[in-house]
């Protein structure tokens, strides 16, 4: 009797179906949301990386903050520079990128100038 | 305001995107060793929890392709989709992207081997999934050598604690490991005496021996 009940399959009582249900809307829920809090996360992310602020805000600081140097090219020295955006930097500035802080560095690429006499603050790897 | 353009977008979501699979990572390890020890999470039954490690794993691996994709499709540096996965084979630091291909690969190993558990058995899917150990590591190298973001600020905090809650759970696991009983001894101890007799169980009693109650023979 008791070998027969142990083979037998296990009994689904309503009130377990009930909560496999419920805990399987609670998993999917908690999917979900952790789905949406990871897009949105990436995109705060995004916003908040080094260099991804305001690109003359920075520029005017590299600028003031920079080393005296010749003229009209950034530094690149830097170990890692910020991917330049567009012209909007110093306009008289020059100086070394030394202090650039952000992502990947690009391998030894030169500054560009942009139009305009801006210059892009991608620096040296 | 923003310094993300369209010419630079690829390059801020590949570096987002890495930032957030370390976290999902460390999240994902951190639930891992909570189902291996009957963990449980509050509002949430144990099969659930199973399945919570399972679907943020897959959402870890969306982001990882994401990831990856975003980093060789952008010209700001030149990343082959072969230096993505095969390890050490990237001219540009070689030995940071190495180690993110490496994580890559062993995590795709942990993916596939568990989508294929019931083809290849129990034991060499638990061998495989070691490796999720290791692929852990290897990311965590990857994002603090090969990118400045989670060096300094905010971010560098961000790693802190997702290092501090995978070696906190690591050391709970091994503590764990060292005082509880193993699960072949763990088992048969739960049992009721006389499956414990009919298995050959040490300590069960013999078949056909009727238990002695107490104060039975009067």
């Amino acid at each position: 009797m008791s070998h027969r009940q142990q083979n037998s399959p296990p009994r689904r009582t309503p009130a377990a179906v009930a909560a496999r249900d419920r805990g399987r809307a609670r998993l999917r829920a908690a999917t979900v949301s952790a789905a949406a809090a990871s897009l949105v996360a990436a995109w705060a992310v995004a916003l908040n990386l080094p260099g991804a602020a305001s690109s003359a805000a920075s520029s005017v600081h590299h600028a003031t903050s920079g080393t005296s140097g010749t003229s009209g090219t950034w530094g690149t020295s830097g170990t890692s520079g910020t991917r330049g955006t567009s012209g909007t930097s110093g306009t008289s500035g020059s100086g070394s990128s030394s202090g650039a802080s952000s992502g990947l560095g690009s391998p030894n690429s030169a500054p560009t100038a942009s139009p305009g006499g801006g210059q892009v603050t991608s620096g040296g790897s | 305001m923003s310094g993300i353009t369209s010419s630079t977008a690829l390059w801020y979501a590949s570096r987002a995107t890495g930032v957030v699979c370390l976290v999902l990572l460390s999240v994902v390890m951190v639930i891992g060793i909570l189902v291996n020890q009957q963990g449980r999470l509050p509002g949430l039954p144990r099969f659930a929890v199973l399945g919570l490690h399972r679907n943020l794993s897959l959402l870890t691996v969306a982001f990882v392709v994401v990831h990856v994709l975003t980093a060789v499709a952008d010209s700001f540096v030149s990343i082959s989709l072969a230096a993505a996965v095969i390890p050490f084979a990237s001219a540009y630091k070689p030995l940071w992207l190495g180690l993110g291909a490496v994580s890559l690969d062993l995590m795709a190993a942990v993916i596939v081997t568990s989508l294929l558990r019931r083809h290849i058995g129990r034991r060499s899917w638990r061998l495989v999934h070691w490796l999720a150990y290791a692929s852990w590591p290897f990311a965590v190298l990857h994002s603090l050598g090969a990118s400045t973001d989670l060096r300094e600020g905010l971010f560098r905090d961000l790693a802190i604690a997702c290092i501090a809650a995978v070696v906190a759970a690591v050391a709970w696991r091994a503590a764990r490991a060292r005082t509880s009983v193993p699960r072949a001894r763990r088992i048969p101890e739960l049992m009721v005496p006389g499956v414990q007799a009919r298995r050959g169980v040490p300590g069960g009693r013999p078949p056909g021996q009727v238990q002695r109650v107490p104060g039975g023979d009067r």
